[in-house]
């Protein structure tokens, strides 16, 4: 009984957590959208050179585990660069590269399964290769890819809790602490998870919305 | 035509939702005679097939196979299936085994038979229907469509069932090579083999049946010699399905 | 010892330990997948529910979640796991979650006629269903269970939290005494490197040799 009085006590305070939590997730998914954009376009139209460097990136950030790329931003790339970062900045820049180049190759995959016939019409009626990308091809690639970028808001919301290894205030650290002061783990920890889940069940239903608000009738579902 | 009677259907009912696709099917087969099924599309002709190999289960009505009731509840219904060989319209054959695989599956896995005793039975099975050798390992989508027909009936025959189910099993491929499959069925019905042919084929259910049934809207609505049916039917709806069928054969000729 | 002598006895060390507890959790989280994804289609009301719920909670938790859960948090109802197995059975449940929804995914995929075939000729469920369907499933699921696997060597790392002395952990440990973090963590980076490379290229080459022709032509239809 009076563990629950003084879990209780602990709820608003990990609840609390989910804000810092969506504010990491956020970050990261739109430093992530910005990447993702640029690099998918290079790799699409872009020269070789180019072309493997963004590779290069894409398979780095690909093949190795969140909390290396973490601690290898934080004491070492951002000292050495003279960044004095702190783990929230830290945490929301690598979720963000991370997320690039995940989402990099959702939309080099999306403006592939349209670009072809839709750059000769555009041509067709008299557009410059740039207007013809940034006015058709693209917005086209970005409802393609929407269902996507839904799933890598999951994906990262998860992901974002590994960010409790630099101390970030979001739900893990929280929960943590909860474990710690009140001597059980499992009810926190269960929290923690519950809130996850509602996390992406409502990210999800407003990606959902957003879908059905973008989508044209008859366009190419990805 | 003499002999004791393969399988007997009675009286069968069957509805999906509240459209009726059955409205009371009965008919006898005889061992080594031949019948098809003829009628417009959508009249339940798959439907029955499928209730007879219990692929769909009737609502009402009764079905033996010989002296086994397969619509019997309480019977090995896989045991039963054994006995019916069925060829699809659309072949399905198992895409991820080769031509011989296909045909041996049912022999080692159902009636568990050593693998060598089942290849020698699949090799003359597949000789049987003309695939030759240099096909036994390819894979289905390697084949032609008259090639994986040709496979498909051998899976069946292989079991060797008490009886044949064709479902339109020509209709899914190009015009030159039906003859090839038409042929083997043809070969294997002379060769005594009991079978039910649904098919658009009026050429070849005249030449091979013993009896044509004209199916509509759920119920066979005439039966009979095959020529009298094709050329001097009782019904109206038959003289009319007939015409039609026949015109398109002209058009596409 | 010099740092680079201690750091690659450390990480050498390490390295062994990671592949250990992935040569644990990659295949049974890939058949308990497999098991969960029958069950997820075949397995009539109860099993399907049950099933569906495993899924719903194991892939909405963060592994970490489900980690500190295992390690911490079935203490308090008394059950103690080593750190090890905490964290081989938390990447297994969590990544057999994932799995089942390709191995379901794919189930359905296949067409209907295939189950009629396979009926017809009197086979029973089961045979069916491990003699037909999966072995056609698999082959569709596979680069999705694939890029599993390269997620659970990512996620492994994650072991280091509970105290497993896996690459992380080597790295973490020789980063404190003589706090060399770029060499430290760079070698650590490219090590996974190395192993998801590996993985990837060789996952493609099972992909190859289970090929079937015909096989993404019939996916496509
Ligand atoms: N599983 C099912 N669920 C609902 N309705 C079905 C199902 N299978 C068949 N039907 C319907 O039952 C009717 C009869 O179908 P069936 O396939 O038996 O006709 P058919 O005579 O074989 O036609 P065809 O010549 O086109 O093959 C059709 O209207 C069909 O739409
Ligand atoms: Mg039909």
């Amino acid at each position: 009984m009076n563990l629950m009085i003084s879990l209780s006590k602990y709820l608003p305070y990990i609840f609390e957590g989910s804000l810092w939590s969506l504010g990491l997730v956020l970050g990261g998914l739109g430093i992530g959208f910005v990447i993702g954009v640029m690099f998918s376009l290079i790799q699409v139209y872009g020269s070789s050179p180019l072309r493997r460097l963004i590779s290069l990136y894409v398979w780095f950030f690909r093949g190795t585990p969140l909390i290396v790329q973490l601690f290898l931003f934080h004491w070492s790339i951002f000292p050495a660069l003279g960044i004095k970062s702190t783990p929230l900045i830290t945490s929301i820049t690598v979720l963000g590269l991370r997320s690039g180049a995940y989402q990099s190759q959702i939309f080099r995959g999306a403006i592939g399964s349209i670009e072809e016939k839709q750059m000769l019409a555009a041509k067709a009626i008299g557009m410059n290769d740039w207007d013809a990308i940034s006015s058709i091809v693209l917005p086209q690639a970005l409802r393609i890819a929407l269902p996507q970028i839904s799933n890598e808001y999951s994906i990262i919301l998860k992901d974002s809790a590994i960010c409790f290894i630099l101390g970030v205030m979001e739900l893990m650290t929280r929960a943590k602490y909860t474990a710690i002061a009140t001597g059980i783990a499992l009810i926190p920890y269960l929290m923690a998870g519950l809130i996850y889940i509602g996390l992406t069940y409502i990210g999800t239903k407003l990606f959902d919305l957003l879908y059905l608000k973008m989508r044209i009738p008859g366009s190419v579902e990805g | 035509m003499s002999g004791e009677t393969v399988l007997r259907v009675k009286d069968l009912y069957k509805r999906y939702g509240d459209r009726i696709v059955l409205k009371g099917v009965s008919f006898e087969i005889r061992k080594a005679e031949v019948k098809a099924i003829m009628g417009p599309s959508g009249t339940g002709k798959t439907t029955l097939l499928k209730c007879i190999d219990m692929l769909v289960k009737p609502d009402s009505g009764r079905i033996w196979l010989e002296d086994l009731e397969l619509t019997d509840p309480r019977i090995d219904i896989g045991e039963a299936r054994k006995k019916i060989g069925f060829v699809f319209q659309e072949f399905n054959l198992f895409h991820h085994l080769t031509a011989i695989k296909n045909v041996m599956i049912g022999l080692t896995k159902v009636k568990k038979l050593p693998k060598d005793e089942a290849r020698t039975i699949a090799e003359r099975a597949l000789l049987k229907v003309h695939i030759e050798r240099e096909l036994w390992d390819k894979y289905p989508a390697q084949l032609s469509g008259g090639q994986k027909q040709r496979v498909a009936i051998a899976r069946a025959l292989a079991m060797e069932p008490m009886i044949m189910l064709y479902d339109e099993p020509t209709s899914a491929l190009d015009p030159q090579l039906t003859g090839e499959v038409l042929e083997v069925i043809k070969e294997l019905a002379e060769d005594g083999m009991t079978s039910l042919i649904v098919t658009h084929e009026v050429g070849f259910a005249s030449e091979i049946a013993d009896e044509i049934m004209i199916m509509m809207d759920g119920k066979i609505i005439e039966r009979g010699d095959p020529r009298k049916v094709i050329h001097n039917p009782r019904r109206e709806e038959t003289r009319r399905f007939f015409s039609k069928i026949l015109k398109i054969g002209d058009e596409s000729r | 010892m010099s740092f680079w002598e201690e750091f690659l006895s450390k990480l050498s060390f390490g390295t062994l330990i990671t592949l250990q507890l992935l040569t644990v959790t990659i295949p049974l989280s890939v058949i308990l997948g497999i098991l969960i994804g029958i069950l997820r289609v075949y397995g009539g009301r109860i099993g399907k529910t049950l099933a569906n719920l495993y899924v719903y909670i194991f892939r909405g938790f963060p592994l970490l979640v489900t980690l500190m859960i295992m390690f911490f948090g079935l203490a308090d109802i008394g059950i103690r796991l080593t750190p090890y197995w905490a964290a081989a059975l938390a990447i297994i449940i969590c990544s057999s979650a994932y799995q089942s929804e390709y191995v379901k995914m794919s189930i359905l995929s296949i067409d209907e006629g295939q189950s009629l075939a396979a009926k017809s000729l009197g086979m029973k469920r089961s045979t069916e269903i491990f003699y037909i369907i999966l072995p056609q499933a698999l082959r569709v699921a596979l680069p999705g269970i694939g890029n599993e696997i390269i997620y659970m060597i990512l996620y492994s790392s994650l072991a280091y939290i509970v105290g497993v002395n896996e690459i992380f952990s080597a790295a973490i440990s020789v980063n404190s005494i003589w706090f060399k973090p770029t060499e430290v963590f760079l070698v650590t980076a490219l090590i996974y490197l190395a192993m998801t490379t590996m993985a990837s290229y060789g996952l493609k080459k099972l992909e190859h040799r289970l090929w079937i022709p015909g096989f993404e032509t019939r996916r496509k239809s």
